[in-house]
């Protein structure tokens, strides 16, 4: 194990929403790496995601995220340590709808402020000046004061953005990051992806092979639960990307059952 | 396509079915009334309208303005017993309802408020996608479904032989029901949030605090106001009713009014009744829109 390995899997064997599991022999990112997760629905890339970010647990096996160890179950205080470091563009993780645009940008900084300031929204005025230009960097600045309920899709899209450059992660974790976007406000959208991903590692579930050399310098590809190749993005060209889709056989249909499995797998804690 | 078939034909029979049961219920309660001999409107209906109407018509109050300065009390041989100024009369009733009037609005609003803090714990408890253990859940569910189904006249009659006559009984009944309500309401609102905004304030390593005050709190909050409105405002309704077991304001005017048969009067505080609550409800629904 190399020292600048953010993430390490071995031999590791983790149940999927679907009836195969994910199983990985070895998987190694290091720092900076900028790593896209292609292959056809049902392959297992959200379940390699959610156990990066340790909402899964695998059944066997090493996991290693930012030194830390995901194969033990964490302590309460350990989860919310590594989610303080793991940034996360999801689709089921929605703006707090009736705070401001901007207060919901401030979220990202709670795992680093303490006592009433994160009870009561009154933040220090460094951490206020940081949202400020994250909301720049999306270009929502304008709409700092705007209550979040009267943003558009794309608009919310962005601020949940904001509030993971606020979050200032080491690794980033994106799950079709352009899937509710134009195709403009997607090649936009990546591009502040790779920027706010400078120093840190950027993992990202992609569909659109478009976006791939912008989002990526590494293409992995995956297949009824496992690695199917994982090659520099010079070595990855189209026809082989159309090649392996067409190879790979989705074996489940996703929608409900992928939900479902979702919503039980995030633990509950305290409220 | 049987299978199919077979379903909607099932679906419909059974509502068919369930429309029968509903029409032979309502056959059955009708029928064993007539059989009884209950169901009669007495033995002069009309004409015993008409009287009621027309005192209902002249209500108390208008005796202030109107009334006779010296309306005088004779025995059946001619000599004055009595002489009343009515325009005193009344105006000294319309000072007594007002403070009844009063007496009600406190025993609604701390009744309503003491019902809200003490369901609050029990909503949260309650609130399916809360995840309470079921050790804690399952009592806190039954308690509220207690004090949903005993009405707030029982309470108060168990009460009134506990703390006596007076508000006290009353507040702690309008309490006590209203606590069932709130409960069922706080845990609905707090299952109705959007878990996936909660997960997100999650993700960012928030501690449970921070998750309560940032993203369950603000987001409940306009729903618990409304609430609370909602049965503070039913409260009233409700208390103006206490005041029969005892519990003073103006259930007790409305006791003295039916058991004298003085519909002038009893008209007089159903108004006062119906303007309390119809402004209280205009007035909550203004708050409730705006926190919206």
């Amino acid at each position: 194990m190399s020292q600048s390995a953010v993430v390490l899997l071995d031999d590791v064997r983790c149940p999927t929403g679907g009836p195969m599991s994910l199983q990985v022999k070895h998987l190694e990112i290091s720092l900076g790496e900028r790593v896209a997760i292609v292959g056809p629905n049902g392959a297992g890339k959200s379940t390699l995601l959610r156990l990066l970010s340790g909402f899964v647990r695998p059944v066997a096996g090493q996991v290693l995220v930012l030194g830390r160890s995901l194969a033990a179950p964490l302590s309460a205080q350990g989860i919310r340590a590594l989610r303080c470091e793991i940034g996360q563009i999801m689709q089921d993780l929605h703006p707090v709808e009736r705070l401001t645009v901007l207060e919901n940008v401030l979220i990202g900084c709670l795992g680093r402020t303490r006592g009433w300031r994160g009870w009561t929204r009154c933040y220090p005025p460094g951490e206020v000046e940081a949202a400020e230009t994250a909301l720049r960097a999306v270009g929502l600045l304008r709409r700092a004061g705007t209550r979040t309920d009267a943003l558009s899709g794309g608009e919310r899209q962005k601020v949940a953005f904001a509030r993971m450059l606020m979050q200032r992660p080491r690794l980033i974790l994106a799950d079709e990051p352009t899937a509710a976007l134009d195709p403009v406000a997607a090649r936009e959208v990546c591009q502040l992806l790779v920027e706010a991903s400078a120093g840190a590692t950027l993992v990202s579930v992609v569909h659109n092979p478009g976006l791939l050399p912008l989002l990526a310098n590494r293409v992995i590809g995956m297949k009824n639960g496992s690695i199917d190749f994982d090659l520099p993005m010079v070595e990855v060209n189209r026809h082989g990307l159309d090649a392996f889709y067409s190879r790979a056989e989705a074996p489940v249909p996703v929608t409900g059952a992928k939900q479902r499995s979702l919503r039980t797998a995030i633990p509950l804690e305290g409220v | 396509m049987w299978h199919r078939a077979s379903r909607v034909f099932v679906g419909r029979l059974g509502f068919l079915t369930l429309a029968v049961v509903y029409a032979s219920l309502v056959i059955g309660c009708l029928a064993t009334f007539v059989a009884e001999g209950e169901l009669s409107l007495g033995r002069r209906p009309l004409e015993n309208l008409v009287r009621t109407a027309g005192e209902f018509a002249h209500p108390s109050f208008l005796d202030v303005w109107f009334g006779n300065t010296r309306l005088e009390y004779r025995s059946d041989d001619g000599t004055v017993l009595r002489v009343e100024n009515r325009r005193e009369v009344e105006s000294n009733y319309l000072l007594g309802l007002a403070s009844a009037t009063w007496t009600t609005f406190r025993i609604a609003t701390l009744g309503s408020l003491l019902g809200a803090l003490l369901a609050l714990p029990l909503g949260v408890l309650t609130a399916r996608n809360l995840a309470a253990p079921s050790f804690l859940r399952l009592p806190a569910k039954g308690v509220l479904d207690i004090a949903r189904a005993v009405h707030t006249l029982v309470f108060g009659l168990v009460l009134v032989g506990i703390v006596g006559l007076g508000p006290t009984a009353g507040i702690l009944a309008i309490a006590f029901h209203s606590m069932g309500t709130y409960g069922k309401l706080f845990a609905e609102s707090i299952e109705a949030l959007d878990m996936a905004a909660i997960e997100a304030v999650r993700s960012v390593g928030a501690s449970p605090a921070q998750v309560f005050f940032n993203a369950v709190w603000p987001a409940a909050l306009p729903q618990f106001v409304a609430s609370h409105l909602y049965i503070w405002e039913f409260n009233i309704r409700d208390s103006t009713i206490l005041g029969v077991i005892g519990a003073g304001g103006l259930g007790l005017l409305i006791t003295e009014a039916t058991s004298l048969f003085q519909w002038g009067r009893l008209s007089t505080v159903l108004i006062v009744v119906v303007l309390l609550v119809s402004s209280f409800d205009a007035l909550s629904r203004r708050i409730r829109k705006a926190l919206s």
